[in-house]
């Protein structure tokens, strides 16, 4: 069975020119394809354009070179197949929980009555029932991150990217975050991207990781992971799950390395 | 907790009856150091008098209907240049934060006009437009202008990128991202300057109507004193102060509901 290739990365590179100071490569060559509800995540170390990529997905950013590609369509700008989490707050402090979950919807000319219901809906598929007419800055942390992930859902993108979403959360959150968007994936079938510094988080979320080398940002190695599904935290304990970490962990020990050499 | 460890909480929590209580105390204690003082140092009446005369000649001023007269010359003056100075402001703040060049251009000299104390120039405006309203609405709105739109400029400029981000991510238009983001983003700025344009306001409407009126607040200060009248004349620098405080507290509350979330 061959699916459907939802995400089609070719040939992207990316170069910040900055006046007066020296160019900077972020990302050369990068080709990477992702199969309609894959879950794939990108790992490396911080500042090899991990985050760049996933905006030039978006359509956020625009490449120096290469094309990205969503079923079939060449990216040029932002669109309803996709949409972001970031990893900075970038909730509206000034709307609800539930004003906020809408707010795509609000955005792309949605009727009050409709995107309200479907706003409803995303919130209690992520657990936020009881805070939608609280305020972003009466939310835990996590709260305000499901709010995030809720939010996205909402515009039912086919292409959820996620930029480190988890990683401003304490180690107990981020575990029942993991979960939750396990869950929420299986039951929306989205294809999801993924960045993250958390090895095991990557590991134990998805079917694919691909690891990045220092900058200039380019592919150093993908792996398949073959973990059986519907996974538990009990599967981070087995001994597959831990040599997959252990792997990746020398790939990207490596890149410092090196990044600190030259 | 001791009585005094509750009372303590009480008086520095954020709940309305604390607040008040506050205010009482520093109103009470404002009374007292005035009333010693001029049973002890300043005895002569000419310079202060006791909080009660003061209290008694606003009574009288409120009984003969000047306050109302006065309160009516500066009243209106204030509504009508106040709210043109604002929307003026904000104009002039949507311009300059909509163009880099003309705010480089600009910012330097509305930075110099902001810090020159306008009033200064009072008597120049009154030789210019003569006494009465003309000449008080000019100089109430050049000194209420300023506040306004530096803080605008400033709030339109200080958005959240993250939220630009997330709004163009959503596929929004340069007109939804103003809408949804910059324009809410920059509002609690906006209301900062207009409360401090109204302390400024205050202070302007009481310089032209020195120079130039025939009826206000400023105009009945200057008349009591020329009268040695100082009760009279306290009594309506005090109406002036609560003027500027019932503002500062109505923009304040404002600025609160418009951005509870920096007030956390
Ligand atoms: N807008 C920009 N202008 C200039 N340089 C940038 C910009 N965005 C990112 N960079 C640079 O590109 C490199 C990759 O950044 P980023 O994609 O954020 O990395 P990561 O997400 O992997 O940490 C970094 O060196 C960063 O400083
Ligand atoms: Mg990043």
């Amino acid at each position: 069975m061959s699916k459907t290739t939802a995400l089609e990365i070719s040939n992207i590179s990316k170069k910040f020119e900055r006046p007066g100071r020296p160019t900077i490569e972020a990302l050369r060559d990068i080709n990477l394809s992702v199969k309609q509800g894959e879950f794939v995540s990108i790992v490396g170390a911080s500042g090899s354009g991990k985050s760049t990529l996933l905006r030039i997905v978006d359509g956020l950013t625009q490449a120096t070179g290469g094309t990205v590609s969503v079923n079939g369509k060449i990216v040029t700008r932002p669109g309803k197949d996709r949409a972001v989490v970031f990893q900075q707050d970038s909730l509206l402090p000034w709307k609800t929980v539930i004003d906020n979950v809408a707010y795509g919807l609000a955005i792309n000319g949605v009727s009050r009555r409709e995107r309200e219901q479907t706003a409803r809906h995303f919130i209690n598929v992520s657990g936020l029932q009881g805070f939608e007419s609280h305020f972003p800055h009466q939310l835990s942390g996590g709260m305000r991150q499901r709010v995030n992930v809720a939010r996205a859902l909402a515009v039912s993108p086919d292409i959820l990217l996620l930029d480190e979403p988890f990683a401003a959360l304490d180690a107990q959150t981020r575990e029942v975050m993991q979960t939750e968007l396990l869950r929420i994936w299986e039951e929306e079938k989205k294809t999801v991207v993924l960045i993250t510094h958390q090895i095991d988080e990557a590991v134990f979320l998805s079917d694919r990781v691909v690891v990045f080398s220092a900058r200039p940002g380019q592919i150093r190695e993908e792996i398949e992971i073959e973990l059986p599904r519907p996974r538990d935290l009990e599967v981070k304990r087995s001994a597959t799950f831990v040599a997959y970490v252990d792997h990746i962990w020398k790939l990207i020990e490596q890149e410092v390395r090196m990044g600190m050499k030259s | 907790m001791t009585f005094w460890a509750r009372t303590y909480d009480f008086l520095q929590g954020d709940s309305r009856t604390s607040s008040l209580v506050r205010v009482a105390f520093s109103v009470a204690v404002v009374l007292l150091i005035w009333e010693i003082l001029t049973a002890t140092v300043v005895t002569n009446s000419l310079l202060l008098v006791p909080p009660l005369e003061v209290f008694a000649a606003l009574g009288r001023e409120l009984a003969n209907g000047n306050v109302w007269t006065n309160g009516v010359a500066t009243g209106v003056a204030l509504l009508v240049s106040f709210p043109v100075a604002v929307f003026i402001g904000v104009a002039g703040g949507l311009i300059l934060a909509s163009n880099r060049l003309f705010s480089l251009t600009a910012g330097p000299m509305l930075m110099a006009l902001y810090s020159v104390p306008v009033v200064a120039l009072a008597p120049l405006f009154i030789a210019w437009l003569g006494l009465g309203f003309a000449s008080k609405f000019v100089i109430v709105s050049l000194v209420a202008v300023f506040p306004v739109l530096v803080t605008t400029e400033v709030g339109l400029r200080a958005t959240d990128k993250a939220l630009v981000d997330a709004a163009r991510s959503f596929n929004a238009n340069g007109w939804q991202i103003f809408t949804t983001v910059t324009l809410p983003y920059a509002l609690p700025y906006v209301v900062s300057g207009v409360r401090v344009a109204w302390a400024r306001a205050l202070v302007g409407i009481v310089v032209a109507e020195f120079f130039g009126s025939f009826a206000g607040f400023g105009f009945a200060i200057l008349a009591a004193g020329q009268t040695f009248d100082t009760a009279t004349l306290l009594a309506y620098v005090i109406l002036l102060g609560a003027m500027g405080v019932i503002g500062s507290l109505v923009f304040e509350s404002a600025e609160r509901r418009l951005a509870p979330w920096r007030h956390e």
